[in-house]
């Protein structure tokens, strides 16, 4: 198995950049944020599904046995994904989808000029916030922008914004932890802060 | 001194020479005294005879010794005891002063190397007790020093298990003071986090359970506001 970075640059790119064209082609920018929303479960997935993560770089599989196996658990995933998902498993790449991720969030910013915020709060948005949210971080990356609205009550309150690896984390639960470090590290109980 | 006292002198042998003098003059007369009776027996019968044949010459004679034969040596007596004490000098003077002088030699010998061995023996007594009281005096330096050693050895002994007795005690009061400042600090760091994770916790009850949507937006619309820019991380 090729170890070569500059090898493994260029597979990533070359698979990112089918995904991206494929999704593009098929259903223009809806189905481009679709697969890269897509691409995100999976690795989540991966990350917390040992077994799946196994079985799909597992050499004791034969390639056809691996491309099998994806098509089959992402039957219902765009297909755009699950025919270049299937290629990595067969040729054992599946190791690389979180840099196929990265790849295609350089893709979507470089061919539609667009960055997706992935924008986490305790209770969805309005109308207004949305926006304010989105000229915000218009005006920080300086690209179209979609937001990608996630709800997660374990921040407590506030929100997360990510872009890529760049990344505000105005949480409460964030908020909180600065006040517990700080009441717990200052002997002044943090008073002189 | 002493030893010198009895050394002999000539006055002394001279007493002595006179002392046997005498002796011998008593022994003369002595042997004199015993020849006299026989003289006298002898002299008694030519009296007798001389009584028969000479009655008137006898008193012509007395009438001439009658002055100074008073005070004249008895020729009868005198002969006698002259001819023996002649005889007794030879004999005294051929036998008698050779084996005294030889005792006196032998007594002056004796006394001159008693003497000699006891001025040796004065000697040696005194260099021995010169040596005893510089062995005295040296064993004296001695056990002085040897005071003095275990003295300042003892001093030395007690200063270095002073000193290491502060030494050990300054280090159980250091660490016991470092042991309990630990524990203090310990005890407020323990403190500190069980209010914090308390407060924190009380926090965020608070929030999950008295915000409503509407404040959530609020903060969430503040929060944007306030955050810093994407381009600053």
């Amino acid at each position: 198995m090729p170890t070569n970075r500059l090898i493994e640059k260029e597979k990533v790119g070359t698979y990112a950049a089918a995904m991206f064209d494929a999704a593009n082609t098929a259903g223009g920018e809806q189905a481009v944020l679709e697969v890269r929303n897509q691409i995100e479960q999976v690795i989540k997935l991966m990350r917390s599904n040992m077994d799946l993560s196994t079985a799909l770089v597992n050499v004791d599989y034969t390639p056809e046995e691996r491309h099998q196996l994806v098509s089959s658990v992402f039957a219902d995933s765009n297909p755009a994904f699950r025919e270049v998902m299937a290629v990595m498993a067969e040729r054992g790449d599946a190791q690389l989808l979180p840099r196929v991720f990265e790849s295609y969030g350089d893709e979507l910013a470089e061919k539609l000029d667009t960055i997706v915020v992935d924008v986490t709060t305790v209770v969805p948005l309005d109308g207004q916030l949305r926006e304010t949210i989105k000229k915000k971080a218009e005006a920080d990356l300086g690209k179209k922008v979609v937001l990608n609205e996630k709800i997660d009550k374990s921040i407590l309150g506030g929100i997360i914004m990510s872009a890529g690896s760049k990344r505000i984390d105005a949480s409460v639960l964030s908020q909180l932890a600065h006040a517990r470090s700080v009441l717990k590290d200052r002997t002044d109980g943090g008073e002189s802060q | 001194m002493k030893a010198r006292a009895i050394m002999p002198n000539r006055s002394a042998h001279a007493s002595f020479g006179a002392m046997v003098i005498a002796a011998l003059s008593a022994f003369a007369t002595f042997v004199v005294s015993m020849m006299t009776p026989a003289l006298a027996f002898a002299m008694s019968a030519q009296d007798i005879a001389g009584q028969v044949v000479g009655a008137d010459a006898e008193a012509s004679t007395d009438a001439a010794t009658g002055g100074i034969g008073a005070i004249l040596p008895d020729m009868v007596e005198f002969i006698p005891m002259l001819i023996a004490f002649i005889i007794l000098w030879i004999i005294l003077a051929k036998f008698g002063w050779p084996a005294f002088n030889g005792m006196l030699e032998r007594r002056e010998n004796t006394i001159r190397e008693a003497l000699q061995k006891s001025e040796e023996a004065q000697i040696e007594s005194e260099r021995v007790l010169a040596e005893y009281q510089k062995q005295l005096a040296d064993a004296k330096a001695t056990a002085a020093k040897i005071v003095s050693d275990a003295r300042e050895s003892a001093e030395a002994v007690k200063a270095d298990i002073t000193a290491k007795a502060q030494a050990e005690a300054a280090d159980m009061i250091a660490k016991a003071k470092a042991a309990i400042e630990a524990e203090k600090r310990q005890a407020i760091t323990e403190l500190q986090a069980s209010v914090a994770d308390t407060s924190v916790a009380v926090a965020a009850r608070l929030i999950g359970q008295d915000l409503t949507d509407d404040d959530h937006r609020r903060i969430i619309e503040r929060y944007v506001a306030e955050a810093g820019s994407f381009n600053a991380n």
